[in-house]
Parts: structure tokens; sequence; C-alpha cells
């Protein structure tokens, strides 16, 4: 008990307790260095000079924000330039570009004490030397790197070379389970997984190395036993409503594989494992004066009443910091946006520079189904509250009065389903008494409800960026036809990479009254006139997978 | 009983047909009315007895060359003929997931078909309703070279139960190692047409 209100304490002070280690006053003026990456990220070519930098920068950056990293326009994350702008404009930062890993050495290896070598070959052995960069304050390194970095003076604290050589994944991280796990933090974990193979892409280790995580990318896939076994040890013995930061290995397991067991223990995700520079953004709180003021259309106490139309709204949710965002044309079409919330935590200066760009159009929602990417329908009924009362109070903050939610755990292409069960629609509807409404779903889903003023609405449609514009106009055409009772309730859930341009094109060529709504209309008018089906995940639905 | 019928062979001469029991005559003089309304009566059986061999086995989908199919990463079409009917087996495939779904048409009589398969779009909240039975028609055309099937398939939005017409052809393309399935939907303004190509069994 007492372990948990410590860590209750913790989540609610972290913004003070950030800005107490070195937060950034709004006004001040200050010096930082910008490092601009290229997009190579092979393991042959150019991921070794990558992981010694993103190491290096989680250690100059433990005690104030000295290093910054651009990504080229065409990296996932594309607000890497656009925020290093935010930072110089409302922050006063004044960088210095440092071209080379030489440069950033003579710079910043004082903030290291030594160097860890890691081992190609050995998949696993770049997370352990992760772990233990963060704990003994080391660069990672390979061999071929060794003489660059003692001529600045760094000496060997680890060689994993030969240690791990022919042992499982499994093994390997149960070595370092009983290494390093107990100088770990506890309140977080670093699952460093995504690209595997010829190409990594670690952009998020700063994070992990600063706050000194313990690094895996253990499986959550039943077909790997050993694995998940550590998985949920590990994930057992984090402190309660712990993070889990990064992304499932794509060569491992699903998404759907991994959030199923990490909500099972109501921990949240928050990724990709290539989100860049937390351990930069950490340290500047909001500017001075600012309040997150969101586009409202309608007030919360509002009664609307639908006219015999078809209602549309489009909402992306795959984090604001990749895709949409940054395309041409947003602006011209009403949009919910979902906010990854637990950025008010370790981005803050992101989530403002969101905010500040933000047109009438651009209305922000929360989630994703709490502080944070988790599926709700296995999270232990003990820890749903305590979760949600976080997420309450991230969404005041960000004044935010819609609720995203998302499980995919039973998902799998056209096979399974993205519902809710009953039960976990109650606790949502008794979690959040304030809000317009809840949505849900990422692809097609067919969870719906109506109680007091509050609908819960499933996206209908899922546009994939992929997919040709004429076909999307036909298949919301064919909704509309089958949805033929006015008002029909059309919520679609945008892809990360649409641009909104395309999405104008589409509109005009729907059939029938159409209006687009922004989404905390669509739920208010959702609410006057129920044509659709009250619906739940039923036992009978089809559930690819199955749970562990 | 003895059936007459008239209608015009290729080369434009006025011919009859005349069924008795097992066997089939032609009458020089049958008059056009009788060919229409027995024509209808004749043309499922002799539909029947036509399968077409070529449409047999294993056709693969040619993504490039077909309507985008969301939710599904791959689709084998496997045609069976047994006499009248067709056994159109459809191993579908997403990601690692596979899942085999057969219908089976009779192109002799109308029939009602449980759990009618119709290949969903990942994309849209339109599901099928299970244990559903679909009424369906599936006749051959063209000289055997297409097949046409009528379906008339539940699917559950996100108001109601609602029937949703679908009109299929499949239609053998010239050198018999590629297949179109073309696909109407009543709800829908815009085909479906998806484009095979026949590959060996155990591929």
């Amino acid at each position: 008990m007492h372990r948990f209100i410590t860590v209750l304490l913790s989540i609610v002070l972290l913004p003070a307790s950030l800005a107490a280690a070195g937060a950034v006053p709004g006004s001040a003026e200050r010096a930082a260095w910008v490092m601009h990456f290229d997009g190579d990220w092979q393991v042959a070519k150019g991921l070794p000079e990558k992981i010694l930098l993103v190491s290096l920068q989680g250690l100059a950056n433990r005690t104030a924000p000295r290093l910054y990293v651009v990504h080229p326009k065409d990296f996932q994350w594309e607000i890497t330039e656009p925020l290093f702008e935010f930072y110089q404009r409302k922050h006063h930062v004044t960088f210095t570009e440092i071209k080379t890993a030489e440069a950033a050495l003579a710079l910043f290896a004082k903030y290291a004490k030594g160097y860890v070598v890691w081992e190609p070959a050995v998949s696993a052995s770049m997370n352990v030397a992760f772990t233990l960069a963060g704990l003994e304050d080391a660069v990672v390194i390979t061999a071929a790197q060794i003489a660059q970095v003692e001529a600045h003076g760094l000496k060997k604290i680890d060689d994993l070379r030969g240690r791990y050589t022919g042992q499982t994944d499994a093994q390997i991280y149960r070595d370092a389970y009983t290494r390093y796990w107990s100088r770990c933090t506890h309140e977080s974990i670093m699952l460093m997984g995504g690209h595997a193979g010829a190409v990594r892409m670690p952009a998020m280790a700063d994070w992990g190395v600063r706050q000194k995580m313990f690094f895996h990318d253990l499986s959550a896939n039943p077909i790997h036993p050993e694995e998940v076994a550590l998985n949920k040890k590990l994930y057992s013995e984090l402190v309660p409503l712990a993070t889990v930061f990064g992304w499932h290995s794509y060569a491992k397991d699903t998404e759907e594989q991994q959030t199923t067991l990490l909500s099972s223990y109501g921990l949240r995700m928050e990724g990709l494992h290539n989100l860049p520079n937390l351990s930069f953004n950490c340290q500047f709180s909001f500017t001075p004066g600012f309040k997150f003021k969101n586009n409202h259309h309608v007030a919360l106490d509002a009664k609307l009443t639908a006219e015999k139309k078809v209602y549309l709204s489009f909402v992306q949710s795959d984090s604001i910091g990749i895709g949409v965002w940054t395309k041409p044309g947003r602006g011209k079409l009403p949009f919910g946006w979902q906010v990854t919330m637990n950025w008010t935590k370790f981005s803050p200066a992101a989530l403002e520079y969101f905010h500040e760009s933000a047109t009438k159009n651009d209305y922000f929602i929360g989630g994703l189904s709490g502080p944070g990417y988790m599926y709700p329908n296995h999270i232990p009924a003990d820890k749903f509250e305590l979760l949600m009362q976080d997420a309450r109070k991230l969404m005041a903050t960000l004044d935010e009065h819609v609720m995203e939610i998302m499980d995919n755990s039973a998902a799998d292409g056209n096979v399974g389903n993205a519902d809710l069960t009953k039960e976990t629609v109650d606790r949502y509807y008794a979690a959040f008494p304030d809000v317009i409404g809840f949505i849900n779903g990422y692809g097609p889903a067919r969870t719906r409800d109506l109680r007091d003023t509050r609908a819960m609405i499933s996206y209908d449609y899922y546009i994939d960026p992929r997919r040709p514009r004429e076909e999307v106009a036909a298949d919301l055409n064919e909704l509309i036809a089958i949805n033929s009772k006015r008002p029909y309730f059309l919520l679609v859930h945008v892809r990360e990479s649409n641009d909104v341009n395309s999405l104008v094109e589409i509109t005009r060529q729907l059939d029938g009254p159409v209006e687009i709504v922004p989404v905390d209309v669509f739920l208010k008018l959702a609410a006057s006139n129920q044509t659709y089906t009250t619906r739940y995940q039923l036992p009978t639905d089809p559930k690819h997978f199955k749970g562990f | 009983m003895t059936l007459c019928l008239t209608a015009y062979n290729s080369l434009g001469t006025r011919i009859g047909l005349v069924i008795g029991g097992l066997g089939v005559f032609i009458c020089p003089d049958m008059n056009f009315t009788s060919w229409k309304v027995l024509g209808v009566w004749l043309a499922l059986p002799l539909a029947a007895w036509a399968a077409n061999p070529a449409l047999g086995g294993r056709w693969r989908l040619d993504p490039k060359r077909s309507t985008a199919l969301d939710g599904w990463t791959a689709w084998d079409l496997v045609v069976g003929l047994e006499g009248s009917r067709v056994n159109l087996q459809h191993d579908m495939q997403w990601r690692a997931t596979k899942v085999t779904m057969t219908n089976s048409v009779d192109t002799a009589t109308p029939t009602m078909a449980k759990d009618f398969f119709r290949v969903e779009q990942r994309h849209m909240a339109l599901y099928p309703v299970p244990g559903s039975m679909t009424p369906v028609r599936a006749e051959w055309l063209d000289g055997e070279r297409t097949l046409r099937i009528e379906a008339t398939v539940p699917v559950e939005s996100s108001q109601h139960t609602t029937p949703m017409r679908i009109y299929q052809e499949l239609r053998l393309i010239e050198g018999d190692q590629e297949l179109q399935l073309i696909e109407l939907h009543s709800t829908r303004g815009r085909p479906l047409v998806y484009r095979f190509t026949k590959i060996a069994e155990g591929k």
C-alpha cells in the first residue's frame, strides 16, 4: 500500500518534480545543441553511430536539456522539426548545430563514465547494453567504436561480446534481469522492440537511458512461452500504474498481444520505440500563462436535436505527432485529434505546440482508453478506477470532453472484433460522468450505447491511406445506403498518413444530405435520437486472439 | 409429355426442340412464344449439365489488377465442380491468420445457404449474421464461360440487420488461365472487380 501511495504521489507530482529538476522558464534564454540525423538505421551501416548518439543524448540530458535531434521529413515522427522551431521561438533556446558524432563526444563525453560494447550479431545485447548504460552512465558502442570513445577518455565498463553467444533471448534477458533489474526504475520499463533484423530504430533509447529503465523486447506471443513468462514477471514487478515505453517487436508478436498483456497488469503503453527526444522534451514545462483551451463547439450541458440527415465526423487517433497533422489541408474539415495525454507529463512542449498550431476545426479528445494506450477489457477491476482518475485529471488539464476507447485484444483483420464488453462499458459510464460521450474502435467496431446524455459510438469506417479515394467514397456511400434511417451517425477513423485535402474530395462525392460535424457536436446529436442499436461484445463474437 | 420450342441457331436458321422424356428432338416450325415460355423452364437443367471444367481448380487473386481488398492480404478461390453443384472455396489470409469458407451453389435449382460467405472489407462496419440463411441462385452463361450467382445476404450494420443483394459473375478469360470476378451490391454504386490467375494445386 505504501508503495502504491508513493507511486500515486509520484504521478501527481511528476510535472512539478520535472520542473524542479531542470525545467526551463519560457522567458529564460538558454543554449542547447542540435543534431540532424539521416534516415540510415541499418545495423550494418548507420545504426551503431545512432546508438552511440542516443545513449549519449540520454546521459547529456540527465540534468539539463542539452541535446536535441531533428529527423528527416520522412521519419515517422514528423514533429521534430516543427518542435525544434517551437523551442527556439517559445522557449528562447539557442541551438548550436553538431555535425558529427566526434563533435558530440567532444562536447558530451564528460557526462558519461565509460562505455559498454554490444554485439550486433546478438540483437538482444543492444537492449542489455542500453540497460547498463542507464545504470552506469555509459555510452553504447560496437567494437569498431572503442578507439573513438577511448580517445575521449571513456573507459570500458562492460563488454558483452561473447557473453550471450548462442543463447536465446529468454536466456539473455533472464541474465540481465538477475544482474540489473533490481537497480532499474520500477516506475517504467523500455520495450525496445519495433523494427527487427537488418534495420532497427531505437530512437527512444535516450529516454530509457536517462530514466534508468530496463530495456527488453520480450515477446507476448504465446508461441514464445519462456519470453512471455519473463515478460509477465517484469510487468508484475512494476509499481502500480507504471508505464511501458516503446513498442512490441515486429519480429516476435503483435501490438494486440503485447498491449493485451500489459493491460492485464493495469499498465499503459507509450510508444513508439522510435519516439525521439523525450530526454530533452521532459525538461520543459508549458510556457508561462499557457492554458489549454480546446475548440469546443458545444457546451457540456447543451442539448442538440438531430435532423433527418447523415452526420459524419472524422477522428485521428494514431497520436497527433504522426502523420495527418503536418499534411496539407488541415483545418479544411472538422477533425477530432486523440491526444496522447501522458505527454502532459513528459513532453509538454509538444502538446503546447499542437494546441498553438490548431485551427478552429481541430478538436482534441482524450485517450487512448485511459491515461495511455491500453485495452480496457483486460484492465483488472481494482485498477480501472485508479487509472481513470488519472485520465480525468489529464483530460481536465487538456480541456477535453470526449474520451476515445480502443480494445483490439480480440481483433485481427476481418477476423475478430474491437468491441467492449458490457462490463467495460458500465465502468466507463461510471468513471466519466462529465464527458459529452465516448467513441470506440480503431478499425470499425459495433459497441454502441446511449445513457442519459452520453452516447457511445464506434467507428463505422476506417480510412486506409492506401485505399483509392474513389473506393473510399463508394464505401461511405454504401454505408449511407445500408444505414437508411435518418439521422445516421457515421463516425470515421482517419489513419495517420492520410491527408485532409483528399478527404475534402471524398466528402464532395457523398450521397444524400450529409453534414460534416466536429465530434463533440456529433456525439450530442447522437444522444438526441438513437437510430443505432445498443450493442456490446458478445461471447459469441469471433475472437482471434483468445488471450494468455 | 412432349414439349416443343423454337429458337434461332447461330446461322439464323429457325429450329425447334422437342423434349420428350429423356429425348431431345428438333422440329422445324415452333413459334417464338413457345420458346420464351419453355426456355425459362429449361434453362436451369440445361445449364446444370453444362459446367465448364476450365473453371475448376485453384485461382489466386492478383491484387495489382483488382479492387483494393482491406482486411485480407491473400485470397485463393478454389472452384470445385460436382454435376450441377459448384463449390466456391475461399482460402483467405490476413497476415498469419488463415480462414477457409465455402459457398456451394447449384446451377440446377435455387438453394438456401447457411452462413453464405461475403468477402468483407475490414474498414466497413458491416458484419455477417451468424446462422443466417441466404437465398442463392446460380446459372451458367455465355457458353458456360461465365457463372452468374445471385445471393441476398443479411448484413448487420450499426442501425439494423438488412438484406444486401449481391450479384456476381465469374468470367473465364480467353486462354482459361485467368478469371475475373465482378461483384455488384444493391447498396453500392461501384462494382468490385477481382482478377485471379490459375495456379497448380498445392502451390
